[in-house]
């Protein structure tokens, strides 16, 4: 048998991956830039421990519910945010993810600061891989479907998008939701596993986490979010043999990554072999630099 | 051509670093031992017992995982120095949390799992203890918490033990100390939403409210800068005295910002108050402010000032509660292991046993729950230095 310690990183790995590619639907392939994931987490983290604490209802359910819940509340911030693009996004799923913290931290029922314990140990690793195996599945599906390529026409190009026929706001919202749905599972997997939760761990930092494994790993690319979720889960666990200088190594992996291949281990490129040296996002960027430098001008 | 030098070059060059750093690390992690050499000597004869720490040692909490890491090493450093153990050597192993619970249940497993620790000093903040507990629980390794004062931590699990004064237990015993012995009545709590403020809170406000009378609760957040609007409310009840139920930084403030609209009360709070900085930021706004505490360097017994000069000749700073209280916490631990034994199970038996055990931070007993029973400090802020009253 494996070491307990091992199986608790394989477990992680497992609930990252299903964080970062439900991530990835909403950053990488519909290209809304989200950075309240963990907020969604949360979310289905509590939901979870609280159907199953106060309900006492069987573990299926009580992920289910927390997915559900999740799925809510990424539809309900969806709705009226998809309005706003880019960094105006990204601000307000900034702030959406304090507002869910702020609201754990002073709810009764979720304990507050002190935060829920003596949350049953449901989640095992056959859970944790049947859940990373569903959440893959359904993500591949929707990316290869009609869905899946409005999503990425969103992406490239909105206002080309809608003139297609495609309605955006439908799409996004969509992605939001699906998104969520998926972070509300690794919640609800995250909290029956450490039988304890707490307000604080879902903050900005481990939002900005998530989005660094999808972007580590390649966006919009769903191998990318696999190999981003578990290089991030577990550099840092094998680099406590460098004690103090843990996150020196670690700060300095992941420039070097950055360096060396700015569109992830899994940038597109890769896998449509095409001679273009950046990523189509970096290349419209920088079209629209060059725009505005010439109207500046 | 040379774009590409240059990115080989930083390449190698931070792999250099990596490389020279990462030895460092390990030189410090084997620091605190009597050196490879020595031990390799000493290893037909004598056992190695591991004993683990987990807190903090990187992020916005790092100051409170760094004491305790030092508290534990200078106990491990006596041990080792003075062959105070026979046959025994102890290792140091401080594991990383970065002050995130999940992060501090990795590093619990990998001590229990990995390591085969036999005892671990740790958590530190509560959310570290609450998440380690089930691990160290199924592992069966005993854990004791030199700084998580969470309410009902240890209950339930035989594993988990701790070593500093419960919330409760401090704000309850100032209030009944402020009613008997200040004569004070009318009382405000101030306290931080997280579970260090609401614990006290919720303590000081039933002990205050049954003896006297509490007229206003106002809460505020860490890292706030502002909090005029609640002082401006608990100025409305003119009240006596403010329990702060918070840490240094914020209490300072809330005490100059009183003092600046005339807001003149006795001001109280509980150990998050012990630490330079108090003064240091709130200067003449904090004088006379009370204050339960675990630890005062101050004291002038030897055993004290023996832990101060060690700690300021290793580390080259003053000790807080945090390292004090670390250093009974290991001090127990190598009782535990002179009474009973090595193994995991001797060292719970020994922790659960401890009676009167005298330590820096008072005379300490662990009860049935694993719960500490010590006396309670009580210091008051005379001339900008702590003075202890009680």
């Amino acid at each position: 048998m494996i070491s307990a310690y091992y199986l608790q990183i394989i477990i992680l790995v497992g609930i990252n991956i299903i964080m970062a590619s439900s991530l990835n639907l909403i950053t990488g392939f519909t290209g809304q830039l989200s950075i309240g994931h963990a907020a969604f987490m949360s979310v289905g983290a509590y939901a979870s421990a609280l159907v199953t604490l106060k309900l006492g209802l069987p573990f299926f359910v009580s992920l289910l519910c927390g997915g559900l819940v999740a799925a809510f509340f990424g539809i309900l911030i969806g709705i009226p945010t998809l309005k706003l693009k880019g960094d105006y996004l990204a601000i307000a799923t900034l702030g959406f993810g304090e507002i869910v913290r702020i609201v754990f931290l002073n709810l009764e029922i979720t304990g507050g600061a002190v935060g829920l314990r003596g949350i049953p140990k449901d989640t095992t690793l056959l859970w944790v891989i049947i859940s990373v195996l569903v959440t893959l599945f359904v993500l591949y599906r929707i990316i290869r479907s009609r869905v899946g390529r409005a999503l990425i026409a969103i992406r490239e190009d909105e206002t080309a998008a809608e003139s297609m026929g495609i309605n955006t706001t439908y799409y996004k919202i969509l992605a939001f939701g699906v998104g969520a749905f998926f972070a509300g599972l690794g919640g609800g997997l995250f909290s029956h596993y450490f039988r304890y939760i707490q307000p604080n761990s879902f903050g900005f930092l481990k939002s900005i986490e998530y989005l660094c494994m999808v972007v580590l790993g390649g966006l919009g690319n769903m191998w990318g979010s696999i190999i981003g979720a578990a290089a991030l889960t577990a550099i840092p666990e094998f680099l406590r043999a460098s004690a103090d200088y843990r996150q020196l190594f670690y700060g300095a992996i992941l420039v070097i990554m950055m360096r060396l291949r700015p569109q992830g281990i899994m940038g597109e490129e890769i896998l449509s072999k095409s001679n273009l040296t950046e990523s189509p996002f970096l290349s419209k960027l920088k079209l629209r630099l060059k725009k505005q430098k010439n109207q500046d001008i | 051509m040379t774009k590409k030098i240059l990115s080989l070059l930083s390449v190698l060059l931070l792999l250099a670093i990596l490389v020279s750093s990462g030895c460092g690390g390990n030189d410090q992690a084997s620091g605190p031992d009597p050196g490879p050499a020595q031990e390799g000597e000493e290893t037909p004869e004598s056992t190695v017992v591991k004993v683990g720490m987990v807190g903090p040692l990187s992020g916005g909490a790092a100051t409170y995982g760094q004491s305790v890491r030092n508290g534990v090493e200078i106990a491990v450093n006596e041990v080792n120095e003075n062959n105070e153990i026979e046959g025994v050597v102890l290792e140091l192993l401080a594991e990383d949390s970065e002050g995130d619970w999940s992060k501090a249940a990795n590093a619990f497993s990998k001590l229990a799992e990995q390591d085969k620790v036999n005892v671990i000093v740790g958590g530190v903040l509560s959310s570290e203890s609450e998440a380690g507990g089930p691990i160290i629980m199924s592992a069966q390794i005993p854990t004791i918490s030199p700084s998580s004062t969470a309410t009902g931590l240890t209950v339930g699990n035989p594993y988990l033990f701790r070593n500093c004064l419960s919330d409760e237990v401090q704000a309850s015993q100032l209030a009944e100390y402020a009613v008997t012995e200040l004569g004070l009545s009318k009382f405000a709590i101030l306290y931080t939403n997280n579970d260090y403020g609401v614990a006290l809170k919720n303590a000081f406000e039933e002990t205050a409210g049954s003896l006297a009378e509490v007229l206003a609760v106002e809460a505020f957040m860490d890292n706030d800068e502002n909090f005029k609007p609640q002082l401006t409310n608990i100025q409305q009840q003119n009240p006596e005295a403010i329990f702060i139920a918070g840490y240094y930084t914020e209490a300072a403030k809330i005490a100059q910002q009183a003092k600046e609209q005339g807001l003149e009360v006795q001001l109280l709070g509980a150990d998050g108050f012990y630490s330079p900085v108090l003064v240091e930021i709130g200067a003449d706004a904090v004088e006379g402010a009370i204050f339960t505490a675990g630890f005062h360097s101050g004291d002038e017994s030897p055993a004290v000032q023996n832990f101060v000069t060690k700690y300021r000749e290793l580390f080259n700073e003053e000790p807080d509660m945090f390292a004090a209280q670390a250093y009974d916490a290991a001090r127990i631990v190598i009782e535990a292991i002179k009474t009973k034994g090595t193994t995991p199970e001797q060292i719970r038996e020994g922790i659960a046993e401890t009676e009167n055990f005298p330590g820096i931070t008072g005379n300490t007993s662990i009860d049935e729950e694993g719960d500490t029973i010590k006396d309670v400090l009580i210091l008051k802020v005379e001339g900008g230095a702590f003075d202890r009253i009680r």
